[in-house]
């Protein structure tokens, strides 16, 4: 067991995008929190390729990044992709049954997908023998007040997708697409507020994208252009109850006392994308390059801090986050190979309100609503994706296996600059750590049928451990990006994140 | 394949430019807040829930007569002399000054031939809280049963009412001596019964109140099912806890609200003070609970003054005057800090006026105890100082054994404990002058 040895911060703060296809919302981490796979809800072609996408088309989950490449497909297919995910040492996991169709007509083309969800509750890891094993918050049997116990229930999130599309001439095309996800359970979050009886969420997210794709035919193939604009907005109210130990004077005994404390936690990103592949000299090879610009706001931010989530405000913040990559691939005959390379520099800015005067240690006041804390994070984030592909003829069968292999590393690496008005304070964190994803696939080819199976295992990352400091903040999980100013002492137990997702396509006749 | 391979270079050269920065870190320094609340956990210290709903016929019936004089054998002194409303319910005096006194608050003087209570009047502020000892010694106590000698009787609902029945049993305090005439020149009946017999006390003090209809009507409004004939003192203790309880629970200070969670409850000085309170001055070892304090004894090296207790006479022994405590010996109750702001002098003698000097004293206890300047203290106690030598010696030898190394804070962290302890206080606590009301049922006056 590695536990990490990093120290967090003090206002926890925990951006969730719900992009499933998400490659235009950049992620921001500032923990190795281990994120349960909950948003890999759509069938993927690359994802036994380790996700390469630059330089490489992903005809199965294209059209959920940037509807207007719907235009690639060739009749109508109706396909589905259930999506198991885990994460190891027990601490959490969940399901999805995604149900979508896609269908072409003349110059027309659109898709509906409706998928359905259950995430587990998600638990500190279990750490062996070496830690005493986790037991749920439970309410003093003689309480006098009647204490819920915690919930261990799975809660359902429920998925809307509509897109419609149209090809022009001149081989442009052009697409939009709506998102629409109710929101009862994101991974991890059960973990944000330690020391909480349950969480319960409640929430929506909504992801509307418009997007264009332009071929130019060539001699040894097409260029092509794709251009996407997206806004999503993502909103969800934490109900965390909590069973606080107080001293009765009545009881003239400690009970506890329930409290529940509402958080809210709103981000809206205005994204745009650009990428250009062009074929190269050498057959079947092409490049591409990518460039992914967000600016995400941050209304509120969720304050994880385990004891003072009713009182600070919730950091406001904002993000600047931009992608630059740049890809190549091979795709002759039955071999297929793509690498992807992404810098990713990102800026975030967030900072705490005072909700009264607040007096600095200098004597001087902040009046309401000035800033106490600030935090600037500068991200050099690099991506690296390769995966090499093969199909293979079982000779007299119409069958043909295809197998994937690929991997994905993403390193986070930045520096935190804190500026504590109040207690006239400044700290700089510089930290970084690497994340490595193995990954996998076979696809069984019949003449009407495709069955593919993809599998990926996300190592590198951790999950908050059993606490015995009292104070120690929670850390924040979600879907993709975590921000947080690291101020409290945290320790993560390395876990891995596994996802298997078998996905189903016929065509409609 | 030439053009191929540059943008592999150009991708490895932008990962290897992602990847050169420092090692990971692990100094980043913890937030005040984190710290603090790091170092609270696990000293039990938790916030305080609502004072329960009192019966307003009880209250009453306790406000009438904690301020009533009645009470004392000589009518000349009340609960409140000792514990007064203007003085947060403490009498800002060293030690108390009890029957034969005149005056009031810190102009109160010894009546002639009449000798200081041994030890300070404590606040009676959130005495019902449900403190596990009640009195320096802890002679009291919440889990135990009361020492024989006092007879006290069996029923009394909580520790407190059974503190509120001794008192009056005390001949400095409020019972006078033998041959004593009361304020009308009357006999004091009270001062007249045995030492033995408490319960020929109370009987006295209820036969005193009983006499006053006003007092018939409150007793039978607080006690409507009991008849006239067993009404007991225990059930004007009982009132007067419940009075206690009513008007003088007070833990609404900003530590508390810091406690439910506001972080911007406490000033940065605050916090600091905290800090040093929970972790490197240790004063938490004693000051610990829900109530930061009122759960051990300690002998914290204060100085010795005053007329003595008991067998130890001189010197008061504390704790370990009482038998089988002798391992107590000098040993005191750590008192609960809420609104100890509110309450000096401080220590169970008085003997330090300040918290600045009571935070000064724990920096460096032997030295402290050693250059303690009597002049601090009021004329009319310089003289019963105990400052030889051997007194000291005795004093330090069983001095708590985390107050043996000086703390050696510097007079920052001294000002920052003394911010952190003055934010126990509840502002409501501030002026408790509207306790005190205009008159009392045997018409004595009431200040």
């Amino acid at each position: 067991m590695n536990v990490f040895g990093l120290r967090a911060v003090c206002s926890i703060a925990f951006l969730v995008v719900v992009v499933p296809a998400g490659a235009q919302v950049i992620p921001i981490k500032t923990i190795p929190i281990a994120q349960g796979d909950q948003f890999q809800i759509y069938p993927s072609n690359n994802l036994g390729l380790g996700g390469v996408s630059i330089a490489l088309a992903d005809s199965l989950g294209d059209p959920f990044a940037n509807p207007a490449t719907t235009a690639r497909l060739r009749g109508s297919w109706i396909f589905s992709a259930p999506t198991v995910y885990s994460v190891s040492r027990r601490a959490g996991g969940g399901r999805s049954l995604p149900l979508a169709m896609l269908a072409r007509q003349a110059t027309w083309y659109g898709g509906l997908a409706l998928v359905l969800q259950q995430v587990d509750p998600s638990r500190p890891p279990d750490q062996g023998g070496l830690a005493v094993p986790w037991v749920p918050v439970a309410p003093p049997a003689d309480s006098p007040t009647p204490i819920p116990g915690p919930d261990m229930r799975a809660h359902g999130n429920e998925y809307a997708f509509g897109m419609i599309g149209r090809t022009l001439p001149g081989n442009l095309s052009i697409g939009a697409s709506a998102l629409w996800t109710g929101l009862h359970a994101l991974d991890g979050v059960d973990l944000l507020y330690s020391g909480s009886i349950r969480v319960k969420q409640t929430g929506h997210a909504i992801d509307v994208r418009m997007g264009a794709w332009k071929e130019w035919p060539g001699e040894r193939g097409a260029r092509s252009l794709e251009a996407i604009v997206l806004h999503n907005r993502f909103a969800a109210t934490h109900n965390v109850l909590y069973a606080d130990q107080v001293w009765d004077p009545a009881l003239q005994r400690t009970v506890a006392q329930l409290r529940t404390d509402q958080n809210f936690d709103h981000t809206n990103t205005w994204g745009a994308q650009l990428k250009y592949q062009i074929p190269l000299a050498t057959p079947g090879w092409r490049i591409g390059w990518i460039l992914t610009v967000n600016r995400a706001t941050h209304p509120k931010l969720p304050n994880y801090e385990i004891t003072n989530v009713a009182v600070i405000p919730w950091d406001p913040g904002r993000s600047y986050a931009y992608d630059l990559g740049v890809g190549l691939s091979k795709v002759l005959g039955r071999e297929t190979f793509g690498v992807d390379a992404l810098y990713e520099p990102i800026r975030s800015y967030t900072w705490a309100d005072a909700i009264a005067p607040t007096a600095t240690l200098g004597g001087d006041t902040i009046a309401t609503g000035g800033k106490t804390v600030e935090n600037r994070f500068r991200f050099s984030n690099a991506v690296f994706r390769i995966g090499v592909g093969r199909d293979i003829d079982l000779q007299g069968s119409p069958k043909m296996v295809g197998l994937q292999f690929g991997l994905m590393m993403r390193s986070i690496s930045y520096r935190l600059e804190q500026t504590n008005h109040v207690e006239l304070t400044q700290r700089a964190l510089r930290t970084g750590w690497l994340e490595w994803t193995p990954t996998w696939g076979l696809t069984l080819r019949f003449a009407d049928l495709e069955l593919r199976y993809r599998g990926r295992v996300t190592k590198g990352a951790g999950r908050p451990g059993t606490q015995f400091e009292v104070g120690v903040r929670a850390v924040a999980l979600a879907s993709g990006t975590i921000l947080a100013a690291p101020s409290g002492p945290l320790s993560l137990v390395d876990v891995n994140t596994s996802t298997h997702q078998i996905s189903l396509s016929l065509p409609l006749h | 394949m030439t053009l191929s391979v540059r943008p592999l270079c150009v991708a490895a050269l932008v990962l290897a430019a992602a990847c050169d920065e420092a090692p990971p870190t692990t100094s980043f320094p913890e937030s005040l807040d984190a710290q603090l609340r790091r170092s609270i956990g696990p000293w039990g210290v938790v916030p305080i829930a609502a004072a329960p709903q009192q019966n307003p016929a009880l209250v009453a019936l306790g406000q009438a007569l904690m301020f009533d004089k009645i009470l004392s054998g000589n009518r000349d002194i009340a609960c409140a002399t000792c514990h007064e409303p203007a003085l947060h319910m403490t009498d800002g005096l060293p030690l108390a000054i009890g029957t034969g006194g005149s005056g009031s608050g810190t102009g109160r003087t010894l009546g002639p031939g009449r000798s200081f209570v041994p030890r300070n009047a404590p606040s009676l502020l959130n005495s019902t809280i449900g403190l596990s000892y009640v009195f320096w010694d802890g002679r009291l106590s919440r889990g135990g049963p009361p020492p024989p000698e006092v007879g006290l009787p069996a029923g009394l609902p909580n520790v407190i009412a059974a503190q509120a029945m001794m008192p009056v049993l005390n001949r400095r305090e409020m019972r006078g001596d033998p041959g004593d005439l009361d304020v009308f020149g009357n006999p004091n009946e009270l001062a007249e019964v045995p030492d033995s017999q408490p319960s020929q006390i109370w009987s006295a003090v209820m036969q005193r109140l009983l006499a006053i209809p006003e007092y018939v009507t409150l007793f039978n409004a607080a006690f409507p099912g009991v008849p006239q004939s067993s009404l007991t003192f225990s059930h004007a203790a009982t009132a007067i806890a419940a009075f206690q309880m009513a008007a003088l629970m007070k833990t609404d200070s900003p530590f508390d609200r810091y406690l439910r969670h506001a972080d911007n409850a406490l000033s940065v000085e605050e916090k600091r003070g905290g800090i040093l309170f929970f972790t490197r001055a240790r004063c938490v070892s004693c000051h610990s609970g829900p109530f930061l304090g009122g759960q051990s004894f300690s002998n914290s090296g204060a100085p010795q003054l005053g007329p003595g207790v008991g067998k130890g006479a001189p010197l008061d022994l504390g704790r370990g005057e009482l038998p089988n405590n002798q391992v107590y010996r000098f040993a005191f109750r750590a008192p609960p800090l809420r609104n100890v702001e509110l309450t000096a002098p401080y220590f169970h003698d008085g003997s330090l006026p300040t918290l600045e000097s009571v935070v000064a004293h724990y920096s460096d206890v032997p030295k402290s105890l050693r250059e303690f300047n009597p002049a601090t203290l009021p004329a009319a106690l310089q003289s019963s100082y105990h400052g030889d030598q051997t007194t000291i010696d005795d004093i330090l030898r069983t001095l708590d054994f985390q107050l043996r190394t000086p703390l050696q804070l510097t007079e920052t962290e001294q000002q920052e404990l003394v911010a952190f302890l003055k934010s126990l206080t509840d502002p409501a606590a501030r002026d408790l002058t509207a306790l005190t009301p205009a008159s009392v049922p045997s018409g004595l006056p009431v200040r």
